[in-house]
């Protein structure tokens, strides 16, 4: 055997046998590196069987599994976590999204690799509106109000940007009127509000009044337990489903009061938030965090509690999966209720002031920050009753910003935010 | 003759030891045993006694092979000139090691300038042999290539199929929707 050294030049080689090669062990029978060799996958050499889904598609010439798709894990992970890091404000962050739309592998380390909002502060995929905040600081948006066509958009970011081309739309809601009645309903998209869509995401609705607000998300919280319903000319039928579908889930009540000043006044705002535990402020608390797709019922609850007897623990009426369960979703604990921060009188300014830190800089009653107000008994420190987890008002016209943290999400903050759009004369 | 690749036994008699590599297609390449040794699995093998008469790679092919020990013996290099650097006192010498690194970078990035085959067989090789900085080298080129496609355009460019069912694919095109939007 020559053991002559042979240098070639790089592109000699480049252009021969780049290839990894079945070919050749080594000639001389040195097989078994030992601890060499034995711990890295070569798919190159040992494809793995094309996993079949349903429906595969009609394999063209140009859609041939190539090499890349069976990258080993550990470097599909590393390239993946390379992307998420570098790619971590929007617009650019759509690019994680991209890659979890490649193919099932792909998918399956992108969602990996991507934390939940309150763990890394970022908004990924859609279900990261759905997630809490990070405790830390607030994620900061803006609302765009279009008076023509009674909708408001949510945007990240601190304002809107100058040519408004990088501002990233989270979500997008329409006030929508039927008979004597105003509903908010929330949506993914700006040009989408119908209910059978899948880019439906929840409503608001009010009462009679504009007194009381009731939110509803399309999806269950995880861990949540629907209360049966109160009016029984729903119960059409009975039906127990091991799992809650897509319908809408009474999550939050919000409720305006008049002060003793009626009309000259800051109103009073509490907010029930039935999904949240109260002792989720508390330092360690968690609270529901949903994972998997916007519409997926798989990471969702998927077990019901056991009731006594046989007695299904709610019903259901079959006709319409759209029906309301007006039961609220509830945990089994204390709900977090959340009061507006009362303003104080500035006899010099002659106006009610809240400390909005410069976040907000036109007066405006729709004007609001909301805190934790716990039953002392919780025994919740006072830092974190004093964090101000909701923060919403007027910069401008038609534009509002609105700052929320844990344990809120954007889709609550976002519908908390609508009824100060329509609370009615009689609360203002 | 001193059979070059046994070590203490540099081949020029100048007590720099080299290495004897063997490619999966039996052309053998000699390096310096530092060069050599920037491959974790290598090192190992030299560690253990493996290194005489050659490493046989039978997972790498000659012309990955080379591109990875040129790799390696760059960098060597650029390691004993910087450290040599740092203890002249010569200030000539120190002022120009940031130049040194920026030399250091264009090499890497012409390097992993190469065409996807090649940067797959070097991804696999750096992988295999361990060499970290060739891994991180390869690694982020392929995340800067994903960078600014869509994922029809990932797929393209990587021939990769799209293999969700028609449910799946659903909501995933209104996630992108969202995404894009």
């Amino acid at each position: 055997m020559s053991l002559k050294s042979i240098v070639r030049e790089l592109k000699e080689m480049r252009d021969g046998i780049g290839s990894m090669s079945r070919r050749g062990g080594g000639s001389d029978g040195r097989a078994g590196h030992g601890r060499a060799g034995s711990r890295h996958s070569w798919p190159g050499l040992w494809p793995e069987p094309q996993r079949q889904g349903q429906g595969q598609r009609q394999e063209g010439p140009q859609q041939q599994q190539g090499r890349w798709a069976n990258l080993p894990p550990e470097l599909l992970l590393d390239v993946i976590q390379r992307v998420e890091a570098s790619e971590a404000t929007w617009p650019a962050r759509r690019q994680v999204v991209a890659c979890a739309a490649v193919c099932r592998s792909w998918r399956d380390v992108t969602k990996e690799v991507v934390k939940t909002l309150e763990e890394c502060g970022r908004i990924t995929f859609p279900i990261s509106l759905k997630q809490p905040g990070p405790r830390d600081h607030p994620v900061q948006c803006f609302v765009r109000r279009d008076r023509a066509t009674s909708t408001y958009l949510l945007y990240l970011g601190l304002s809107p940007s100058l040519h408004g081309e990088n501002d990233k739309l989270l979500l997008a809601a329409r006030k929508v009127r039927r008979a004597a009645r105003t509903s908010f309903v929330i949506s993914l998209v700006s040009d989408d509000f119908t209910h059978s869509s899948s880019t439906y995401v929840g409503k608001l609705k009010p009462n009679f009044l504009g007194t009381k607000f009731t939110i509803f998300d399309s999806q269950p919280p995880p861990d949540a337990v629907v209360l049966p319903n109160n009016k029984p000319s729903k119960r059409k039928s009975k039906q127990v489903s091991p799992r809650l579908p897509l319908g809408n889930y009474n999550v939050t009540t919000v409720t305006y009061e008049l002060t003793v000043l009626r009309n000259r006044g800051p109103r009073r705002m509490q907010c029930t938030m039935h999904s949240i535990p109260a002792l989720c402020i508390q330092e360690g608390g968690k609270a529901p965090t949903p994972t998997g797709t916007i519409h997926s019922l798989d990471e969702q609850l998927s077990t019901l509690p056991a009731s006594k007897g046989k007695e299904p623990a709610i019903e259901f009426s079959s006709t319409s999966l759209s029906a309301d369960l007006s039961g609220p979703a509830c945990t089994n604990e204390a709900p977090l209720v959340l009061k507006n921060k009362a303003p104080r009188w500035h006899e010099q300014l002659q106006c009610w002031c809240l400390n909005f830190r410069g976040r907000v800089t036109v007066a405006s009653v729709k004007n609001f920050q909301l805190v934790a107000s716990v039953d002392p008994s919780l025994n919740i420190p006072a830092v974190e009753q004093e964090k101000v987890i909701l923060q919403f008002g007027k910069i401008g016209k038609d534009i509002f910003t609105m700052d929320y943290r844990y344990p809120l999400s954007a889709f609550q903050a976002f519908a908390i935010c609508l009824t100060s759009f329509d609370t009615k004369p009689a609360c203002e | 003759m001193a059979s070059a690749g046994e070590s203490g036994d540099g081949a020029d008699g100048k007590g720099v030891t080299t290495i004897t590599i063997i490619s999966s297609d039996n052309e053998a390449f000699e390096v310096l045993e530092a060069a050599a040794s920037m491959s974790l699995t290598i090192r190992h093998l030299i560690e253990d006694g493996c290194a005489d008469g050659g490493i046989p790679l039978p997972n790498v092919t000659a012309g990955i092979l080379a591109k990875v020990l040129e790799y390696c013996s760059k960098h060597v290099a650029a390691v004993a000139a910087s450290s040599e650097a740092g203890s002249s006192s010569n200030a000539a010498d120190a002022a120009a090691a940031p130049e040194k690194e920026e030399d250091l970078a264009s090499f890497d990035k012409a390097f992993i300038d190469v065409e996807q085959d090649t940067l797959y067989d070097l991804l696999m090789a750096a992988n295999y042999l361990e060499v970290k900085g060739l891994l991180d080298l390869a690694c982020q080129k392929v995340a800067d290539m994903i960078k600014g496609k869509t994922p029809d355009a990932i797929r393209q460019t990587f021939k990769i199929k799209n293999d969700f069912s028609p449910e799946q694919e659903e909501k995933i095109r209104e996630e992108n929707q969202w995404a894009f939007e």
